[in-house]
């Protein structure tokens, strides 16, 4: 009978001094769940910081792709003057066209690496067509022929090429001056259009450097063309 | 007869004593009932508040998982594109491995066409060709990125080898005849190679997707212009 009536009390006491310390496996369950909750929480605030990377579709990517055809063809006539001129002023620029120009055609190479992009993208400069530029530089028609795009681009022709190899002296000189200056002028627009239309910090800086650096060099090429007393 | 309770507590006899006995044990059963009611009670109201811990415990326990599931589905994803992809993807796509060193003469290339190998110094300038090309100069353009695509001229011609141009980038490509094609089109890069029957086969659009221009190749970025024209440039 005194068991009967103790049995209830010591399951009371017990129980009571059950709640006072909950037993190990709830703590642990608990410091388990804090520790998530903590490490999910880290996982979010992540979220906003981390950069959403340029798609193959972004102003950014087509930038990189469109300015390595558009830095291939300066590295090219540059490279072709600088062995050929004998005009001091004229090969020190070439030199300073091909090497910059590479360092950059390399970095666009890279952007696109880094985003996980191919290089081969749409028709040249399609990226434009939301641009103001992109109507200056006439880059809505959807069907015209990569001759005609690399022309709007500023980009020199075939048959542009094939005169600069076969003329010598000033007046290759000339010629590799006026095609150039063309070629810088088609930049501006491509530089602006990446400014009106990009976000990537980077893209931006390198745009902003491009239209400054290039817009100096026309008027330098503008300066030795009229030092050459160039009429073409 | 069968005595009553009330019978016991009325009667003045010494069956009274007993009755105070059994009222005694009468309360201390009451007691001893009441404490029994307490301690079910008790257990009752443990057992609630055990329920409302499982409850609030496992509702915790979703949110927490909820949380970390969230913030690994929800995590933003480098951009990736699917085209192509590690080259397996496209059907077809053969890979080798070659070794890049520059050699005099000619070379016994282990693919026809070859895609990739010991090449000249020089490089074929890129453009379009309608004559056939020295191997160890084309080969030089893959290793900087170029893709070569050459065709069975006696199967490929007028509209489709109009085709088979139009999908070639404006740089750092090549396109040629060749003899002894094991298909009427071969598509080859540095390492990489795609046979074809047709022009209009969507696999060639997706090879310069996947292989022009690519990282891997030995010498990326390099020109594909500067060095030598070949026989037969058109462009």
């Amino acid at each position: 009978m005194t068991d009967a009536a103790d049995g209830p009390a010591g399951a009371v006491a017990a129980a009571a001094e059950r709640r006072t310390a909950p037993p190990w496996w709830a703590l642990a369950l608990v410091a388990v769940a804090l520790i998530a909750a903590a490490f999910a929480i880290g996982r979010f605030t992540t979220f906003a910081a981390a950069p959403a990377l340029p798609t193959t579709d972004s102003p950014e990517a087509g930038f990189a792709r469109d300015m390595q055809v558009h830095h291939g063809q300066a590295i090219e006539m540059a490279m072709d003057i600088y062995r050929t001129t004998v005009n001091d002023g004229v090969r020190v620029l070439a030199y300073d066209i091909a090497t910059t120009q590479s360092a950059q055609k390399g970095e666009f190479y890279d952007w696109l690496v880094k985003w996980n992009l191919p290089q081969r993208g749409g028709p040249l400069m399609s990226w434009m067509d939301a641009s103001d530029s992109a109507h200056q530089h006439g880059a809505a028609s959807a069907s015209a022929s990569d001759d005609d795009l690399m022309a709007q681009m500023g980009m020199a022709s075939a048959a542009d090429l094939a005169q600069l190899r076969a003329e010598s002296g000033a007046a290759a000189d000339c010629t590799f001056l006026r095609l150039m200056i063309r070629h810088h002028e088609g930049a501006l627009p491509m530089a602006q259009a990446l400014l009106d239309l990009g976000h990537e910090p980077r893209a931006l800086q390198v745009a902003a450097s491009i239209r400054a650096t290039q817009s100096a060099e026309i008027e330098l090429m503008t300066s030795l063309r009229a030092g050459l007393a160039c009429t073409d | 007869m069968t005595p009553t309770s009330s019978g016991k507590r009325q009667s003045g006899n010494p069956a009274t004593q007993a009755a105070i006995d059994l009222t005694v044990k009468q309360q201390r059963e009451q007691q001893k009932q009441q404490k029994l009611a307490e301690y079910e009670r008790g257990l009752a109201r443990r057992r609630r508040s055990r329920l409302t811990w499982w409850i609030v415990g496992s509702t915790a326990a979703l949110v927490v998982i909820g949380l970390v599931a969230a913030s690994i589905i929800f995590a933003p994803k480098p951009a990736t594109y699917d085209a192509g992809g590690t080259g397996a993807e496209i059907e077809g796509v053969e890979t080798f491995t070659n070794e890049t060193k520059h050699v005099e003469g000619t070379v016994d290339y282990p693919q026809n066409p070859p895609a990739g190998g010991p090449h000249n110094q020089y490089w074929l300038n890129c453009g379009v060709y309608d004559q056939p090309q020295q191997n160890e100069n084309a080969v030089h353009s893959l290793e900087h990125g170029a893709i070569w695509v050459t065709y069975d001229a006696a199967r490929v011609s007028g509209d489709e080898l109009a085709t088979l141009r139009s999908l070639l980038p404006s740089t750092y490509a090549i396109l040629s005849p060749y003899e002894g094609l094991p298909s009427p089109i071969v598509v080859s890069g540095w390492n990489t190679q795609l046979k074809v029957d047709s022009a209009s086969d969507p696999r060639i659009a997706e090879f310069f997707e996947e292989y022009w221009r690519s990282q891997n190749v030995p010498e990326p970025g390099a020109p594909c212009t500067g060095a030598i024209d070949g026989p037969g440039k058109q462009s």
